[in-house]
Order: structure tokens, then sequence, then C-alpha cells
């Protein structure tokens, strides 16, 4: 399973493709998803020239977000690198730049786990006004410990999520973090996360503005939930996002023995394999719950066997 | 202006299918729908065995049909019977005359698609004689069309050569050693294999690689059995990620002749990839169905997720919806003598581009589905009257 959809909205603003025929209008309150196809390809252009092509509208200096898609050659063979170069050599010419999604590639454009990104830590040095950050694939993604004084919302989508890029997230310093999304996968493609190496950020020291955390996409679900339901950090948040991954009745009973779990605002759930009367107990709490695409697990005679949404 | 209760002028339709089908029972459901008689049947299975001629049935002025041979076990038989006496430009899977009459109905079974193929253009050209011999008679579908129709590389070419979008497709391929260097000469890691000759899903490898990783998702079951390689489809879609069992499928496909294009990424709806089953009649587009996919493979069967042809142009920039539409007339163009046609088109994640993927000679059935209020039968015999 993969990502089939792009998304609509991005940072707050609708998002469009941008198209190279047409002048960027209204620009402030778009964001511009810039990418490459086959034809393009095919014809030598690179996604670095189509960068050029939307810098070289003066309107592009009013932009506040980009969304950066595919960006050409083969499939996962041509890292981010070009792409990242490109957007820091832009630093002057974006200078509203608040948002950046990099890698909102589709499985029909690549498999998730096999999108070539980079190093990205100077994107987070050339743009201090960025507040949001997504990016979709952890293969080759290096962070480093990032010092940002206004990001608001990091997000890393992916398969597998390695310990060294958990690591990286846990030693940056995000004075204004609000909304972190880390997808830590599944173990065949990467996956290395324990609930003992989410232990810095359960301690609730880090980030001190945190009120949503997406610990999505897991295989762990139930024992994150289970380690969560007593943490410290689960007092401060309004929105606990478990979706994605496999959030069972195990997962259930552990938050509805919480003292916290009652605080959340919302409890997003979805892609899970619960019960209906474990979801309708969890309602009970007096919070939302988005419990939506309910699973059921295979079972081939061993065991059941549940699965994450967004692998391989 | 012939009125519709004229009953001197109201055609008499002739179908050539399977009966007890229900494409012929949803047809001839139409037919009295619009106040007409039931159309006569010729069975396949008769016209093959010789047992009937359409030239017997066939009066001038009727209006004859054309309908699918698919899904009858002894049609399927007597097809590839009429493939073993044909000759062919290239070597391909043979059963012979003897195996076939030994051969029982296994249900998914792959038996020789090829020599299907040849059967059934041979069974097209005799249909076409015999009307030949009938008069002035109207078809709603044209023989030799439909042989092209079913023929996936003849008909990317015939496609390609009108200017139509389509899939960059890379030659013939007979193995994956050759499918390999061809991927590798194009640029090209992820690629559809596809029978020359199958009908939706059947046969079909989405293959992706990149450095030693390979990825094949497929339907296609392959079984060792006494001695041969059998194939079968199945409902399921298989991830095959081993180099040496995703060889073997492809070489097996490959010995009933394939064809292999680029796989274009296709965009998404509700979540979930996805194409569009768009039917022309009289050369406009009318009956559309987006079909959803959580695989690369779109067409796979009827349980696969449907939407509506409103939700996708709620996506699509106005543009992009016209002009796909634009490139339908086109490829219903291209098929001057077939009343309908059904047209798989995909368009492009970001909506900028679109191509055809399919052009299906059967492909109006789409039950449920409506165009100005009429079920797919009912608007082309709107059309065929309009015509008259």
């Amino acid at each position: 399973m993969g990502i089939y959809e792009f998304n609509q909205q991005f940072a707050g603003k609708p998002v469009i493709n941008w198209d190279a025929n047409q002048p960027l209008a209204d620009a402030e309150n778009h964001v511009y998803r810039i990418s490459i196809d086959w034809d393009d390809s095919e014809a030598g252009e690179k996604w670095t020239d189509r960068l050029a092509m939307f810098l070289d509208d003066p309107a592009s200096a009013q932009v506040t977000g980009l969304i950066v898609g595919f960006w050409g050659g083969e499939p996962g063979d041509e890292s981010a690198a070009p792409v990242v170069e490109a957007l820091v050599a832009a630093r002057d010419r974006l200078p509203l730049l608040n948002g950046l999604f990099l890698g909102e590639i589709l499985a029909e454009e690549c498999e998730i786990s096999w999108i070539a990104q980079t190093d990205v830590s100077p994107l987070f040095e050339a743009y201090p006004k960025l507040e949001y950050f997504r990016v979709r694939g952890s293969t080759g993604l290096r962070l480093g410990a990032i010092r940002h004084a206004r990001l608001k919302e990091l997000a890393i989508e992916c398969g597998g999520l390695g310990r060294d890029l958990l690591h990286d997230v846990f030693a940056s310093e995000l004075p204004e973090l609000e909304h972190l999304e880390l997808w830590l996968g599944a173990e065949g493609y990467g996956a290395e996360a324990t609930v003992d190496d989410l232990a810095p950020l359960l301690s609730g020291e880090l980030f001190p503005k945190l009120t949503y955390l997406g610990l999505r996409d897991s295989e762990i679900t139930d024992d994150i939930a289970g380690v969560l339901a007593n943490a410290p950090v689960l007092e401060r948040l309004e929105v606990l996002d478990l979706s994605l991954g496999t959030f069972g009745n195990g997962g259930a009973a552990a938050l509805l023995a919480s003292p916290h779990a009652p605080k959340l605002k919302k409890l997003d759930i979805h892609h899970h394999y619960c019960s209906d009367e474990m979801i309708e107990r969890l309602r009970g709490l007096g919070i939302e719950v988005e419990a939506s695409e309910h699973q059921t697990p295979d079972d081939w005679g061993d065991g059941e066997h549940r699965f994450v949404a967004v692998g391989e | 202006m012939r009125s519709v209760s004229d009953a001197a002028h109201r055609p008499r339709y002739v179908v050539l299918g399977n009966p007890g089908c229900r494409r012929v029972g949803l047809f001839q459901e139409a037919l009295v729908r619009a106040g007409l008689a039931p159309a006569l049947l010729v069975s396949w299975l008769d016209l093959l065995t010789g047992r009937d001629d359409l030239s017997v049935t066939v009066q001038p002025g009727d209006v004859v049909r054309i309908e699918s041979p698919g899904r009858e076990f002894e049609v399927e038989r007597e097809l590839l019977a009429w493939g073993a006496e044909s000759a062919d430009e290239e070597e391909f899977d043979r059963l012979s005359a003897q195996r076939l009459q030994a051969l029982t109905f296994e249900r998914g079974r792959i038996l020789a698609p090829r020599q299907w193929y040849l059967g059934f253009r041979r069974a097209l050209a005799r249909v076409s004689t015999q009307l030949e011999a009938c008069g002035d008679v109207t078809t709603m579908n044209d023989p030799a069309e439909i042989a092209m129709m079913f023929d996936k590389p003849a008909c990317h070419a015939h496609l390609r050569e009108a200017g139509i979008p389509v899939p960059e497709a890379l030659g013939s391929v007979q193995s994956y050693e050759e499918l390999l260097d061809w991927m590798e000469r194009c640029r090209c890691p992820r690629v559809f294999v596809k029978l020359a000759h199958g009908s939706s899903a059947s046969g079909v490898v989405a293959y992706q690689f990149q450095g030693d990783r390979h990825q094949a998702a497929t339907t296609t079951e392959l079984v060792r059995e006494a001695g041969e390689v059998r194939l079968y489809n199945s409902r399921h879609i298989r991830t095959l990620r081993d180099p040496h069992e995703i060889g073997t499928l492809v070489d097996a496909l490959g010995r009933h002749r394939v064809h292999v294009e680029r796989w274009l990424p296709k965009a998404g709806l509700d979540g979930q990839s996805f194409d569009l089953r768009l039917l022309t009649i009289a050369g406009e587009p009318a009956h559309t169905v987006a079909r959803l996919s959580r695989s690369p493979m779109t067409n796979l069967h009827l349980l696969n997720d449907r939407a509506s042809v409103e939700r996708v142009r709620e996506q699509a920039p106005a543009v992009a919806w016209e002009a796909a539409l634009d490139t339908c007339r086109r490829t219903a163009a291209a098929f001057p003598r077939s009343l309908h046609a059904g047209i798989d088109l995909a368009f492009s994640p970001d909506f900028r581009r679109h191509a055809v993927l399919e052009v299906n000679a059967f492909g109006d059935l789409l039950p449920g589905t409506l165009h100005a209020g009429q079920d797919t039968y009912g608007a082309e015999l709107a059309a065929l009257s309009r015509a008259a």
C-alpha cells in the first residue's frame, strides 16, 4: 500500500499544480506544487529547470508555500540533492517561504521507500521563516540536529523510520514546534524505533509547545499507546494521532486507563484494528475519535497479522 | 420522420453471442425497453462449428451486433481449434487439436491466448464473409476493428499513428532478459507487461526495478504441473520481489506474446489511484466511470471501487477534462465502423497529461451506469435510430 493522492491543502492554503504556461495569480494565497513527469523527463527537462522557470515569474517572490513533487530521473535513482541545492540557492528569491513539502510523490510515481532523499539540513538555515516542513521518504534522508526559531510543523512521512533520524529529531531545538509527525513504518522497510527509543519524546521535555503528536503508520502502535498512556507528553497534547498503523483493542485499553487521554481534543486512529465496542468506549472519554478505515487482520493459521497503511 | 410505432420501419436485430450470457440478456432487455422485438440470436458455438451461418439468419435491413465470445469454455476451445490451424508470423505456444479435445474447464486458466486470438481473428473474418453475403445490413461493430482492438500491439500502433496519446511501447519482448535489456535501453524502470490478447487484468504484470530492488505486482499465478508451466488468473494481487520468480513469470507470458509499455503514473481520487472507462457511442463520449485502486491494476475486476464522473470533474481542471474528451472523440474516430468503443484513459498525477491505455471492443458492459438517463445499450439503440 502506498499514497495515491495529492494533498489539496498545505500550510493552511490550497495547493495548485504549477503550470509553466499559467502566470502566477494570487500567489500569496496558494501553495504551488512543482513536479516533473515522464514527458518532461524524456524532453531532458530537470526539476531544477522548472524551479528556475517558476522563479522567473516575478510573482514568485510572493509565494509562501512550495511542494516539491516528483523530481524526475529514474524513480528513486536520482536523489533530492540537486533539488535541495537549488532551493537553498533560491533563498533570496523566496523571501516569504514558510511552508515546504519535499517529495510529495505518489506510489504510482515511485514507491515511498524508493524515494531517494538527501541531507535536508541546509534548508533550515536557508529559510529562517519556515513554519511548515514535511518530507516524504526516509531513504538517504538526513535532518541533522535542527536549530530553528520558527518551525511549527515537522513531519517525516515514510515506510520505515531509522533510529538515526529519530535521534536527529530528538536532538533538534525547535522552541515553536507544535505539530510533530513521525511515520514509523514497517520493519521490512527500515523501521527501527522501539518504544524505548521514543522515551526522550514521551518525557515531555522536548518541544515545549507541542500540541499535536503523530506516531503514525507503525507496526507497534499498541505498544506505543501503552507507554503514552502515562507519559508526561500526553498531558500537553490536544491531538494524538496514531493513525495509519496497527492500533487495536490493546492500545484502546491502555488509553482508556490513562489519566491524560480524557484531556485530549482529538484521537486519530484511522486505519485501525479496534473493535466497535472499544471505539465506543474511547468516544465515551468525551473526545473526538477519528476511527475510519477499520481493518481486519490477516490470519494464515499462524496468528494475526496487522499491516500498516503505508509500506510498499 | 419515422415514427417509433411504425412497425414496418423498425429494424430487426440479430446478435452473435453466447446464449444465456449476461451481455446478451441486458441487450435484449434494452430492445424491449425501446419497444423493439428481441433480437434473433446466432450462437458463437454454432457459428464456429458450422451448425449456423449468419447468412441464413440475417436479412437485408437487419442490424447485427457482435457480442463477446468470452466466458464460455466450449467456445474458447473451438476458437483455440480455429487458431490451431492458423499460420502465425512468429512462434508462440500452441495447443494441438488433440490436446484441445482432452482439455477440461479450469477456472482462471490462461490457455494459449495467441492461438485463441488467431482463431478469433479467423472467426471474425468468417463473420465478415457471411455478412457480405447478406446484402445491405447495419453492423453495430465491425469484425476487422474488433480484431484490431483485441491485438494490443496493433491497436497501440494504430492509435499512435492517429496522434492519440498512448504510453510509449517497448517493442516486442519474448523473455525477461529481453525485457530488462529494453528497459535499460529506453531508460524505463517501470513497465506494464500485458498479454497481447488478454482482457482486463489477465496476464498483466506491473514491474519496476531500481538497482537490485525488483517489484512486480500481478494477478497471474504460475503453477508447475506435469512438467509444464501453467498460468492462471487470480483475483488477488501478488507482489513478487525475487527477480528469478519475476523472470519465470515474464518468460512464461512471453511465450504467449506480450505487449510492453511504460507504466505511466496515474492521478489519484479519494485516496486511491484511478483511470476512466469511457464509452464512446457514435463518436461521442457517453457513459463514464472512474475505477479506483490501491494497486497498479485499476481494471482488475468489478470489485474495485468506483467513483462518479462528477468526482473526477471536481478534481481535474476543466481544460484537462475537455482535452481528455477530445482524445476520446479522436480515438473513436480511429475506429469509424464501431458504434461504440470502451476507452480506458488515465490522467497523470497533476492532470497535465492523459493517455489512452486500452480500447475495448466489448467495453459497454457497464451495468448501472447511466448517461442522459439511459444505460449503455439503450443509448446505443437511440444512436442507431437517430442515424437511421
